[in-house]
């Protein structure tokens, strides 16, 4: 059974359709990654996978279970975790705090308390390296420790699926390398199936995903292996001549 | 658990403080009066924080809820005061009745209002204040425009000596009991998962709900608390002390104003703030009457643009901002 | 007999809902373009009417003469107001704004207090009346209708025919491309805040010239919570919704107090003032963007 399953998804904004029938199923343990052009629906699938938008039409199949008419704050006890392109830090709060949120809402809502969570947001703070700034309120981070940040109180959840918003965008191609070894690390040492989102750091997306879903004006463009995914014609063309490896 | 009972120390201070102000109004003479309305603005400055202080939201018709709980207890005794043996009783019913009817209303506003953010919940919440109001008037309800005046009842219930010390004494000891109380569920909210829920809403609300928070129902517990708070404080500060309810008074803006000023000037969203800001507030507003009388609004209208436009966190935020990365942040909260 | 009552009180309510609307134009032109909610509107209005007041009985001058006064200095304190607080509050969390304008509209009120006193005062225009065949107008009443279309027309002219109008429509859409476009972001914003102002003080001439006593420093509370459920009757934020909103509710208004006075045992004016939240209410609900609005 897949873990994700998308069928059909559609997503209109009045007479714009941002995503446009895409269907696509995600296997446990995968490391699947989504692409495409600026404005081909991208973040739009997230927000529906996610539950920030409603889906116009299709169904969203998490675990075999249809979780289409659920609200967001339904789907993260279930496994699904979000990190977003501008980091969203709770920012008067501290780090710590802030990853602990993860824990208590995430897929063990309920079954850890306040203390325990905050020894849980530790644990992740460390994984991520931000542990000297712990106690820091996380608006005084930088956009860097931010998104580092976000990731370990995604992590905190312990989510099944992790979707990652353009996680990459705006760092050194050396930090690139070092984050997509990250990301499988985790990948492996949590058991999550990450579905990353990129928009051009191609580098990243042949490092890390094994499967590419190619997006184009909301449809599904192609979905295949990475490196058969990337030198395909129409895919090229659609970056308008980037080619892999930019 | 030594954890679990340092994660409580913050209320000493709290305790102390109004412990403090509740001596100095008993063994200084004169200072009652003082001490009481300071109490007043602290324990109205509690109650409101649990809902402005950590949602972020304004419930600018926030004084429906005291003025609901006056009528709580007017009814009670303009109602009761004849039964045979129910005495000194009626005050507890009173001040349950209080509680339930502003728990009721700020259900009935919540269903309503709570869908809304930001502005339009501002508003719809005075609509909920005026409007609730203009019915007690136009339909005549509870005694209409005329309100309810029970002076008389009281002290046929309970005797012309008790029902003066309620009067001036035990109403405003039901004051500072409530002024602890909020402080108490104030601090039992922070330090648990309603407290990191409400702080997320309050940042980020929609990030919130992507964390798997269901920030509606965290804002209705805030807002019931702090609504139910309002009414007991309405049924004894307003309706004991003053032995009479009187629309336009009980449901008058200018209560909900000062609520926010003593939040946002002692520091929104922390325990000590409200204390601080009902202090400074108390304090202020009573010199002035003294010296300047006339002028206190004039002189706190720049005063309250100069907080919000140069020193929106209020003083208790200013200090935990410094003492951030102390050993001192864990008990100043 | 009612009927007639009825269809006259109407006629009143529609030409008092222009007044209204004109009123709350200024409100929705500053929510629109500043995201700020001018909760001290009434006291703007409050200071019109002073300014009628006094120059009419102080100066002998007729209402029509203080429009402009009222104009230049209604974009006085709408400036001056702008750059000591209000630019600061634009990017703040709403509590900010709120309580900011609210403080603006204390002090206003204290500030008149002062000079005024607290008594109520009002003055006398008599020019004569205009007979319909249901019911009569003083021409004074007549006049502020007129106005008001007057000015809300001018304000559709300004806004889509001049540059100034089309800088602040662009920054209504999108500030930060209008910026990009070598819009001066900043000064559309004390532009609009001015204007804003300026047309909630004029609003109080035309207030009084419908209801020329009762003119006292806290007049305003009850005109700024008429305000906001015009405004959201007609969209918060937009201008020309507020103006109809403004009508729909004059209409309202009468009407409905016509109705409630068939009642026996019911106070209809609090009746009134209790309808018109219930509808704000049930507007919040289902359609915020208002009857007429669509953002």
């Amino acid at each position: 059974m897949a873990l994700l399953k998308l069928e059909n998804v559609t997503k209109r904004f009045g007479g714009l359709v941002a995503v446009d029938g895409v269907s696509l199923e995600v296997e446990t343990g995968e490391a699947i990654g989504i692409v495409g052009p600026n404005g081909s629906g991208k973040t739009t699938l997230y927000n529906v996978i996610s539950g920030v938008y409603p889906a116009d039409g299709g169904r969203v199949i998490f675990e075999g279970n249809d979780i289409t008419p659920l609200p967001p704050y339904k789907r993260a006890p279930l496994g699904i975790g979000r990190t977003f392109q501008i980091p969203r830090p709770f920012s008067s709060a501290s780090v710590r705090e802030n990853v602990a949120v993860g824990a208590m809402f995430g897929t063990m809502s309920g079954k850890v308390g306040v203390d325990e969570s905050l020894e849980i947001a530790d644990r992740y703070i460390e994984l991520v390296g931000l542990s000297p700034h712990r106690d820091k309120a996380a608006g005084s981070l930088t956009p860097v420790e931010k998104k580092l940040m976000e990731i370990a109180r995604s992590l905190a959840m312990r989510p099944k699926l992790l979707l990652m918003d353009e996680a990459l965008a705006g760092m050194h191609p050396k930090d690139i390398d070092e984050m997509v070894a990250f990301l499988k690390k985790i990948k492996e040492e949590e058991n999550i199936t990450i579905m990353a989102m990129v928009e051009h750091i191609m580098r990243a997306v042949v490092g890390f995903a094994e499967r590419v879903m190619v997006m184009h004006q909301g449809r599904k463009l192609i979905e295949a292996p990475t490196a058969e995914a990337l030198k395909d014609q129409r895919v090229i063309d659609v970056y308008l001549g980037r080619q892999l490896g930019e | 658990m030594r954890a679990q009972r340092e994660k409580y120390y913050p209320l000493i201070p709290v305790l102390a403080g109004y412990l403090i102000l509740f001596l100095i109004g008993r063994e200084v003479t004169g200072m009652w009066q003082l001490m009481a309305m300071i109490a007043f603005y602290c324990a109205l400055g509690q109650a409101f924080n649990i809902f402005l202080g950590m949602t972020g939201y304004v419930d600018f018709g926030y004084v429906a809820f005291l003025g609901v709980g006056t009528y709580g207890m007017a009814l009670s005794i303009s109602r009761l005061w004849r039964v045979e043996g129910l005495g000194i009783g009626i005050i507890p019913i009173g001040l349950v009745l209080a509680m339930v009817m502003a728990g009721l209303l700020s259900v009935a506003v919540g269903a309503v209002a709570l869908r809304l953010r930001g502005a339009y919940f501002a508003i719809a919440t005075i609509g909920v204040n005026e409007g609730f109001r203009y019915l007690i008037e136009g339909a005549k309800i509870w005694g209409g425009s005329e309100g309810i005046i029970f002076s008389g009842q009281m002290k046929k219930a309970f005797g012309k000596a008790t029902a003066s010390a309620l009067s001036t004494f035990w109403a405003d000891v039901m004051v500072f009991s409530i002024a602890v109380i909020a402080a108490c569920i104030t601090i039992y909210y922070m330090r648990g998962k309603i407290g990191y829920a409400l702080t997320a809403l309050r940042e980020d609300e929609d990030a919130a709900k992507v964390m798997g928070i269901n920030v509606t129902k965290y804002k209705i517990i805030a807002f019931i608390t702090s609504s139910s708070l309002a009414g007991l404080l309405g049924a004894s500060a307003w309706a004991l002390k003053l032995t009479y309810v009187f629309p336009p008074d009980a449901f008058e803006i200018h209560y909900t104003v000062e609520a926010i000023i003593i939040v946002l000037l002692g520091g929104a969203g922390t325990l000590l703030g409200p204390i601080v800001g009902g202090l400074v507030y108390g304090l202020s507003k009573y010199w002035l009457a003294v010296i300047m009388p006339g002028f206190q609004l004039l002189i706190f209208a720049p005063i309250i643009i100069f907080i919000i436009v140069a020193f929106p966190e209020g003083v208790i935020g200013w200090v935990k901002r410094r003492i951030r990365g102390t050993a001192l942040q864990n008990y100043f909260l | 007999m009612v009927g007639q009552q009825l269809v006259g009180n109407l006629i009143q309510g529609l030409v008092l809902g222009g007044v209204y609307g004109m009123a709350t134009m200024g409100l929705s032109l500053i929510f629109g373009v500043l995201r700020v909610i001018n909760v001290g509107h009434g006291a703007f209005i409050m200071v019109g009417a002073f300014i009628t007041m006094w120059m009419f009985t102080a100066l002998g001058l007729i209402p029509i003469i203080a429009i402009p006064v009222a104009l230049i200095v209604g974009m006085a304190l709408g400036f001056l107001f702008f750059y000591t607080a209000v630019r600061r509050l634009i990017n703040a969390p709403e509590l900010a704004s709120l309580l900011a304008t609210f403080a603006m509209g204390m002090l206003l009120e204290e500030v008149i207090k002062i000079i005024f006193g607290t008594e109520f005062r009002g003055y006398n225009w008599v020019v004569g009346k205009l007979t319909l065949p249901i019911t009569v107008l003083p021409m004074s009443k007549v006049y502020a209708f007129v106005g008001s279309v007057a000015i809300a027309t001018l304000l559709y002219i300004w806004f889509n025919k001049t540059r100034a109008g089309t800088a602040v429509r662009s920054v209504v859409e999108d500030s930060e491309g209008a910026r990009v476009c070598g819009v001066n972001v900043d000064w559309v914003y004390a532009l609009s805040f001015a204007i804003g102002i300026g047309l909630t003080v004029v609003s109080g001439i035309l207030l009084t010239m419908f209801i020329p006593v009762g003119i006292n420093p806290y007049m305003g509370g009850q005109y700024t919570l008429k305000a906001f459920v015009i405004a959201v009757l007609g969209g918060l934020g937009s201008p020309y919704g507020a103006f109809f909103g403004g009508v729909i509710f004059g209409l309202i208004e009468n009407g409905s107090y016509t109705l409630f006075a068939l009642i026996p045992g019911v106070v209809p004016f609090a009746l009134t003032r209790f309808l018109s939240f219930v509808i704000l209410l049930v507007i919040l609900l289902i359609k915020p963007t208002g009857l007429l609005g669509a953002k």
